[in-house]
């Protein structure tokens, strides 16, 4: 009798460890993906050029490392975010290739420009002037185009060396490349963009 | 020639202009990826074991697939009890066997017994 009640007092002592061990587990996934979701939300909308699409991308790779990597240690979950991203922007250029090519073959052109965003056109929120956000959109604007014409490598490189600030390690894990390879392909993309941005960059 | 100098300031303006982006995302925007975030951390809450069969259920489906195309294609499996082709077989083994020689000089005794043992058969019946 006072056996089994023992049994049974470890059992939920067990149990209510392993809830608090998933909320906890929870929390931590909630935080990093707070910290990493705008940052990696830009990225892909410059690699692929179209919000609704980087959106899709950036929510498909939050649901794949929650269920498949986030029983890794919290410090291997930015490399491993960042190699599902960057897998998912590789299949959708594969997958905008082949369409296109269709496509084509149809006699029907690419997809059409965006419409009037009202959202976008909005006041700008830090109070600067027209003219300045007009400035600001057009250097990014020029960046964005520089940065989305590099080869895929030296695009992925650059971007999360320089905008989610990986080391080169971490930055090899999310390319699945060596370290010599992250650092010969971050040379070329930054000779590569100063030449394409010109000399007052 | 680029100097270590103006690679640092393209490195400093880039990082300057994507930060501000990042910063400048409207609220609609923000409010997708909140969405996004919480499915994703809704899958750890619906980690059940049921969920975890179902994500095996289309790798069981092709497995049951194979195994019904492979008992289909191979057909019944072989038995003991000899099918129609088996006689020629035995024939031949008979024919080159070593008695094969007397049973043909006494073909005319064989065929002979053997309508005697019909006949007794009738005779019973």
């Amino acid at each position: 009798m006072n056996a089994g009640a023992g049994v049974f007092a470890v059992s939920c002592s067990r149990e209510q460890t392993t809830g608090a061990q998933a909320l906890q587990r929870e929390r931590q996934l909630n935080q990093f993906l707070a910290e990493v979701e705008r940052r990696a939300l830009r990225i892909a909308e410059i690699a692929v050029r179209d919000h609704d699409e980087a959106l899709d991308l950036v929510q498909n790779a939050m649901i794949k490392l929650a269920r498949n990597y986030v029983d890794r240690p919290s410090k291997e979950w930015t490399p491993l975010f960042y190699r599902i991203l960057q897998n998912g922007i590789r299949d959708w250029h594969r997958r905008q290739f082949v369409r296109n090519k269709v496509m084509v073959f149809f006699g029907r052109g690419s997809r059409a420009e965006p419409d009037y965003d009202p959202i976008a056109a909005a006041p700008d929120p830090a109070g600067r002037t027209p003219d300045e956000t007009l400035q600001a959109g057009q250097a990014i604007d020029k960046l964005e185009l520089a940065i989305g014409n590099l080869p895929t490598r030296q695009r992925e490189a650059f971007m999360l060396r320089m905008f989610e600030g990986l080391d080169v390690a971490s930055t090899a894990t999310a390319m699945g490349c060596s370290q010599g390879s992250v650092k010969t392909h971050y040379s070329r993309a930054v000779h590569t963009l100063r030449e394409a941005l010109g000399e007052h960059w | 020639m680029n100097t270590p100098a103006d690679d640092k300031r393209l490195e400093e303006n880039a990082k300057a202009l994507f930060d501000d982006s990042v910063a400048r995302l409207d609220a609609a925007t923000l409010s997708k990826l909140n969405q996004s975030r919480q499915v994703a951390v809704a899958e750890l809450a619906d980690d059940s074991p049921a969920r975890h069969w179902l994500r095996w259920m289309p790798a069981t489906g092709v497995a049951t697939a194979t195994l019904v195309a492979i008992v289909v294609l191979r057909g019944p499996a072989p038995t003991d009890v000899p099918i129609a082709s088996d006689p020629t077989i035995t024939d031949f083994e008979i024919l080159m066997g070593e008695d094969a020689l007397e049973m043909i000089e006494e073909l005319e005794f064989y065929s002979w017994i053997s309508i005697a043992d019909l006949e007794s058969a009738d005779n019973v019946g």
